[in-house]
């Protein structure tokens, strides 16, 4: 047992941090949530260039070969600093492909995704916004060799940018709603297809997806036919640790802006921080942020390890889920009404902790997963 | 990253769990909650019982340098905490082996090593603390009780209290004053007594549940050889400060709460409530799997811990930090679990008590691990002033 961090993954941590903190100031996620894309296409091309994106494809591929863990420590210090974009929507639909995919579409795919010539995002959501199968039923309808999608996903990251859609679609009624479920990689200039940004908390660009008769070649199939609910859940599950990885760095700077402020901030001829009544709330946000890490790295680790983690990766995001959000309050607070100022750096983390929480199943949906697994019948 | 255990490591934990689960089977009824070793023979019986058996495999030395009897080291001490504190075994004895031997083994002289530590190692000494003072509780280098020396010989008057297991510990270890016009800090002294020593009188005191599991200690011109001795005269604050070779993790109490919330979900499982399962009750699918992920940030910041002190690195923080989350965390336990038990909750362990109704237990039990040990308030404090550097105002 060793819980610190391989030499590798201390260079990309200080990379990361290094890269951010000169390429995505604080003035630029300010901009970017107000901007149409939501992202900022040099410094996408920038971060295909450190690898970010193919980072843990194998090199075959135009990946870096890197280990999930890997990626988590990454993942860790974009949420730290924070960096709007489809980073996470792009390499989490990247796993389906490496999983399933034919050696077609992963040749296709792949080195351009690696290369930061295609975004990918998956469409799961739809009006009733529920993370399992049974809330899935825009379709798609064999039509000889092709498939024809219709209906709308809703909550879809970045869509609006994206090249290609993976529509998590009903091909088959089954005797249970994880069955006739198909995976269909969608150029997103198809016919058919319109996409409009939804307003959220995060500005972090969600769409609402339309697809109107749009026609799917059959070789776009990802995987089985009707046996595609294994891949969302692979695509969840991962994802879950990465918002998990995104989640626990921005807890990070929550703790660390805290706490810096408190000795800072004078009142009554003292720092704030001299108080006990902010002492024992920022020990309290510390204590959250550290079980938060090591229950994210406990998944992380068995994940790469290629261990069953279902349930310690929904315990895992159940409990970040509600860190992130409760922490990133008590530092709007301890911020006093500075904190509460558009102009200032926490609200943006606090913004996102919602957004974080729903992303990849929000605390409910993975409390279930638990229970389940914990063996309740 | 890496959490996996060594193949050797894998072996010795199986032994642990074996060890344990063996043990088990002869344990009284009447052993429910970690504290009633102190307040029912038949459990300070089987205490001795199973210390001397833990004993015969050398694992109440764990972590020692071999010249004293010892074997394995702090990744070991902390698997056998994991084994016990899943089949809730005692037998080791937290003042002797957790608390004083490893400051034997820091700061003691050679003679004091050789003459305390086998005792402890063999299950045969027990031990109980002789630390705070009614007025000296959390400050606790204000206390009051004296060590005049005399000859070859300290003098001990005053009071201690709160002291766990005094009335069936063999020896005790305590802070006393020896300069009373002394600077703070450096007028104190860590002495070692035999607790039939004359001068000593031991009441227990009664906890909120009725029982008896700490005792206040009197002591009236008690003799103690000069020679027991734990570090300097007048530096015994330092000694009291070094708590580097304390197993810091948790992971017993944390393990113990694992098989609570297994044998709960077996429970939930098997009774019924409004005609179907509790186990279906989405109420408590929600509560329990909440409570279930709180419990393995727990194990995993205990592992942090371990893995820290296992490498010397030891992080006062992160040892705090463990400390409110794992304690904090039973309390919400406690009351999640009387709270899904209904009526039965409040019955204590009879016929008419669920799970040996080891939850009516923990409903108090939990006041042990949030107050003593250092309370969660100077745990927060800790964070806050050595780990975060907030100012402190004296």
């Amino acid at each position: 047992m060793d819980l610190r961090f391989t030499e590798t993954q201390e260079i990309l941590k200080k990379m990361a941090r290094d890269f951010l903190t000169t390429e995505c100031p604080k003035t630029l996620v300010r901009k970017l949530e107000e901007s149409k894309e939501g992202y900022s296409p040099e410094v996408w091309k920038k971060m295909a260039e450190l690898g970010w994106m193919g980072l843990i494809m194998p090199e075959e591929y135009g990946g870096m070969g890197y280990t999930f863990q890997d990626l988590i420590v990454l993942l860790e210090e974009i949420g730290r600093n924070i960096l709007p974009g489809p980073l996470i929507a792009t390499i989490t639909s990247a796993f389906p492909i490496l999983e399933a995919g034919s050696e077609q579409q992963k040749k296709e795919l792949l080195p351009r995704i690696a290369r930061g010539e295609a975004i990918l995002t998956t469409a799961l959501l739809e009006a009733e916004g529920v993370f399992d199968a049974s809330g899935v039923a825009v379709k798609a309808t064999p039509k000889g060799n092709d498939f024809v999608i219709n209906g709308t996903k809703l909550f879809v990251e970045m869509a609006h940018v994206a090249n290609y859609i993976l529509c998590v679609a009903r091909t088959k009624g089954g005797a249970s709603p994880e069955k006739g479920i198909t995976l269909l990689i969608v150029d997103s200039n198809a016919p058919g297809i319109s996409c409009e940004v939804m307003p959220t908390t995060a500005a972090d660009k969600l769409c609402e997806v339309r697809f109107g008769n749009v026609v799917v070649p059959g070789k776009n199939v990802l995987g089985k036919v009707d046996e595609g609910w294994p891949l969302v859940e692979m695509v969840l599950r991962k994802g879950a640790i990465a918002k998990c990885a995104e989640s626990v760095g921005a807890i990070e700077t929550c703790v660390e802006m805290t706490v810096a402020y408190s000795k800072e901030r004078v009142q009554y001829d003292r720092p704030i921080g001299a108080f006990q009544a902010l002492q024992h709330k920022m020990a309290d946000m510390w204590t959250a942020m550290e079980t938060s890490r090591y229950l994210l790295y406990e998944a992380a680790w068995m994940e790469s390890e290629g261990l069953p983690c279902a349930k310690e990766t929904s315990m895992a995001k159940a409990y970040v889920n509600e860190v992130y959000k409760d922490l990133s309050k008590w530092a709007v607070r301890l911020h006093g009404a500075i904190g509460t100022s558009a102009d200032h750096d926490i609200p943006l983390y606090y913004r996102r902790s919602l957004a974080a929480d729903i992303a990849f199943g929000n605390t409910d949906f993975h409390r279930e997963i638990v229970a389940q697994k914990i063996g309740l019948v | 990253m890496d959490l996996a255990l060594t193949d050797e490591q894998k072996v010795r934990k199986q032994e642990f769990y074996d060890t344990c689960k063996e043990l088990d089977k002869k344990k009284p009824a009447s052993l429910v909650g970690a504290e009633t070793i102190y307040e029912d023979d038949e459990s300070w019986k089987y205490n001795l019982y199973c210390a001397r058996e833990f004993a015969k495999h050398g694992w109440l030395a764990l972590g020692w340098p071999a010249q004293y009897g010892g074997k394995g080291d702090m990744m070991d001490r902390v698997l056998f905490s994991e084994a016990r504190g899943y089949y809730g075994i005692p037998g080791v004895d937290i003042f002797g082996v957790q608390m004083l031997a490893p400051t034997l083994l820091q700061a003691a002289n050679e003679e004091v090593k050789k003459e305390f530590l086998p005792g402890i190692a063999k299950g045969e000494t027990m031990w109980c603390e002789l630390w705070s003072e009614p007025n000296a509780g959390s400050d606790l280098a204000t206390l009051t009780a004296t060590a005049v020396k005399k000859g070859d010989e300290y003098v001990i008057n005053g009071q201690k209290t709160w002291n766990t297991g005094a009335h069936k510990a063999d020896w005790g270890f305590g802070v006393f004053k020896t300069d009373p016009a002394g600077k703070k800090h450096h007028n104190i002294t860590f002495l070692l007594l035999k607790m039939k020593t004359p001068g000593i009188t031991v009441r227990p005191i009664a906890y909120l549940d009725g029982h008896a599991p700490y005792c206040e200690v009197y002591f009236d011109d008690v003799h103690v050889p000069a020679k027991n001795i734990v570090g300097q005269e007048n530096e015994g604050w330092a000694v009291v400060n070094l708590l580097a070779g304390f197993e810091r993790s948790g992971i017993s109490e944390i393990m113990s709460m694992v098989r609570g919330l297994e044998d709960l979900v077996n429970f939930c499982n098997k009774t019924t409530r409004h005609g179907r399962p509790l186990a279906k009750d989405p109420l408590i699918r929600n509560r329990l799997a909440q409570l279930a992920s709180e419990l393995e940030a727990a194990r995993a910041l205990a592992y942090r811990v371990a893995d820290l002190q296992n490498r010397n690195e030891m992080s006062l923080m992160d040892a705090s930090a463990g400390k409110i989350f794992f304690s904090e965390l039973g309390e919400r336990f406690a009351f999640l679990a009387t709270d899904i038990l209904g009526p039965y909750g409040q019955v204590k362990t009879s016929r008419w008590a669920p799970l040996d109704g080891i939850w009516e237990k923990m409903f108090h039990e939990h006041f042990i691990t949030t107050v003593s040990m250092g309370t969660n308030e100077i745990q927060r404090n800790i964070i806050a002033w050595y780990g975060l550097g907030l100012p402190r105002i004296r």
